[in-house]
């Protein structure tokens, strides 16, 4: 019963949705870091344990108090997060977010929050893959630098990162290219490109890449369309395991490495022949 | 229907002891407000809404469509696509009325469902006799998917037009009509999928208790949508909307509803409504997250947006 004299200032007002879910999270603080593997079952059902993903306690929101509040943009992630798994039924969809913030005990008008287009969702999962692609290129190089692992040449380790990067498709496959035509609108194109640029920028720098001249673009602009050209063949591939896709994405590496041979050599041919005119030029000359 | 007033002797007694405080607070303190240009007390204020729109409520309909030039259609259309509803959403509509909101709302929702089941089907294409005619009858049963609209209006005149609407319309199944003060709702908490106040909040005396009802009902999760005339910042327009609101509505109230006043307070309360950003703050003090507007026609109609989070 409050007769409520006042407006209640924003800084008391208990937020029905963000505390009460960090009180969830303040008892099984250990149970989150394991949620970090990947795991290619997108039914892995676990509804009372909420995936909460990187939850870090500094956030606050509308730059009041402190830790014990997420943030909008936490809430948001976990939605997303929590969608995914409705997105083999629904496709990349307003409904798939709709079911995702169900999961989570919120209103299916939460979904409000995202774009209607569900391009939210599918950069959401683009920028997760990146994320764990990099854990993963990171954990192999701890592994290299220990001495435990071989330091793999670079069209092997290519071939691998960007094999591990697809294969982060495979669950979602079959609604994967409604993603794509979503992610080519061209309001989604801004941010997509940039997913995808600092990904193919990431492999490299894993790979040793330092180079600091022109072979800079070159190598990013060939991984691009390496990577671009493998993940639509693997949208119609139908054999098991997809192995003609990582088949195609050998050639086209070995292809990759051979043109920068050839690459060398066109030049060295160049030079050699702009010096025999040169030669005959001058021989002219001087007749 | 089953979300009408089902709370208990608790409830009506805090909601009588809030009117008892309301009340004796105004009386003490004769606090001020504004009824269009005029300065009244809030008693003064409530009643003579309660008597503008009694006098409206036959005609509200064919005086929107000449006021605005039928672009308040194109309004409450954006609005619910907004809103976005899925199958399975609970609309509250407050200052519902004449059940604009909620009829589009009912249209969509059913094409969204309709378009859910053909997908269902689509993607089934290897299911028994039996299964696909299961699911055709729960087309037949279900053509909303569980959705419902409440629509809650504070004047009994209003709600009547909008009753011989839905009637007159074909609309019956997932709609409620209910009495009730947007002050002070007579629901229960943590019910709605989604509050939605169109050209309604501009009527009400405490905006802000409003609003915090609005944050009662919804449950978490739920988003606030109001749809509202508000300011016009570039002055060319500003000018001309100032000359349309002035010279022509009233002259259209008298001519076609016999009400020269009540379309005067009209053009008058839009004046005196906060702009958007105030409003916008004074949402946010309400509790809700993640609070925008976007502003139709250059800011003479503006939709604000809040989650309860």
């Amino acid at each position: 019963l409050q007769c409520q004299l006042y407006p209640p200032q924003r800084a008391f007002q208990a937020s029905a949705v963000l505390r009460r879910v960090f009180d969830e999270q303040k008892k099984e603080p250990l149970a989150s870091s394991s949620q970090h593997q990947f795991n290619s079952h997108p039914a892995d059902h676990q509804p009372e344990q909420e995936r909460q993903g990187h939850c870090p306690s500094y956030t606050g929101q509308g730059g009041q108090e402190s830790e014990d509040y997420e943030s909008e943009e936490q809430l948001q992630h976990r939605i997303l997060t929590a969608a995914l798994e409705f997105v083999p039924e629904h496709g990349w969809t307003a409904e798939a977010i709709a079911e995702g913030a169900k999961t989570l005990g919120l209103s299916v008008a939460a979904a409000g929050m995202f774009h209607s287009d569900g391009s939210d969702l599918i950069l959401h999962f683009v920028s997760e893959c990146n994320t764990k692609l990099s854990e993963l290129l990171e954990q192999e190089q701890k592994l290299v630098q220990l001495g435990e692992a071989e330091k793999k040449p670079t069209d092997q380790f290519l071939k691998d990162a960007v094999e591990a990067r697809l294969r982060m498709l495979i669950p979602y496959i079959e609604k994967w290219p409604q993603a794509l035509s979503i992610l080519l609108l061209p309001r989604n194109i801004p941010s997509s490109l940039n997913l995808l640029t600092s990904m193919i920028d990431d492999i490299w720098q894993y790979a040793g890449d330092q180079s600091t001249d022109f072979n800079w673009y070159t190598r990013r602009a060939v991984l691009t369309g390496i990577y671009n050209t493998t993940e639509l063949v693997m949208l119609q591939d139908s054999s098991p395991d997809f192995d003609e896709t990582w088949r195609f994405l050998e050639n086209r590496v070995a292809d990759a490495m051979s043109m920068g041979n050839a690459a060398d050599q066109v030049r060295s041919t160049g030079e050699a022949v702009v010096q025999g005119l040169m030669g005959a030029a001058v021989t002219v000359s001087n007749v | 229907a089953a979300l009408c007033p089902c709370r208990a002797v608790l409830a009506l007694r805090g909601g009588v002891l809030r009117a008892l405080c309301g009340s004796v607070r105004g009386l003490a303190a004769g606090t001020q407000t504004h009824f269009g240009f005029q300065t009244v007390t809030e008693e003064e204020r409530r009643e003579k809404i309660n008597q503008v729109f009694e006098s409206v409520a036959k005609k509200y309909d064919v005086m929107n469509d000449s006021m605005t030039l039928g672009i308040h259609r194109v309004w409450k259309d954006i609005l619910v696509h907004k809103m976005n509803p899925s199958p399975g959403t609970l609309l509250l509509d407050v200052a519902g009325g004449t059940g604009d909101i909620a009829f589009r709302f009912i249209n969509y929702v059913r094409s969204a469902r309709e378009r859910q089941l053909q997908r269902k089907l689509r993607s089934h294409q290897n299911l028994s006799w039996q299964e696909i005619s299961e699911s055709y009858q729960e087309e037949q049963c279900k053509p909303l998917g569980d959705s419902q609209v409440v629509v809650c209006d504070i004047n009994k005149e209003m709600l009547k037009v909008g009753k011989q609407k839905a009637q007159y319309l074909g609309y019956s199944e997932g709609l409620s009509w209910v009495l009730g003060n947007a002050e002070e709702l007579p629901f229960d908490d943590d019910k709605f999928d989604v509050y939605t106040i169109a050209f309604g909040i501009r009527n009400v005396t405490r905006i802000d208790l409003a609003l915090q009802e609005a944050y009662r009902v919804l449950k978490p999760g739920g988003r606030f949508l109001c749809l509202e005339f508000s300011h016009v910042s570039n002055p060319v327009i500003s000018r001309l909307y100032d000359l349309y609101s002035f010279q022509v509505i009233p002259v259209l109230g008298e001519v076609i509803a016999g009400d020269w006043k009540s379309y005067q307070y009209l053009v008058e309360s839009i004046r005196r409504f906060p702009p958007q950003e105030e409003l916008k703050a004074m949402i946010e003090d309400a509790g809700f997250f993640k609070v925008d507007y976007r502003n139709l026609n250059l800011g003479i109609v503006a939709i604000h947006s809040g989650f309860k989070l």
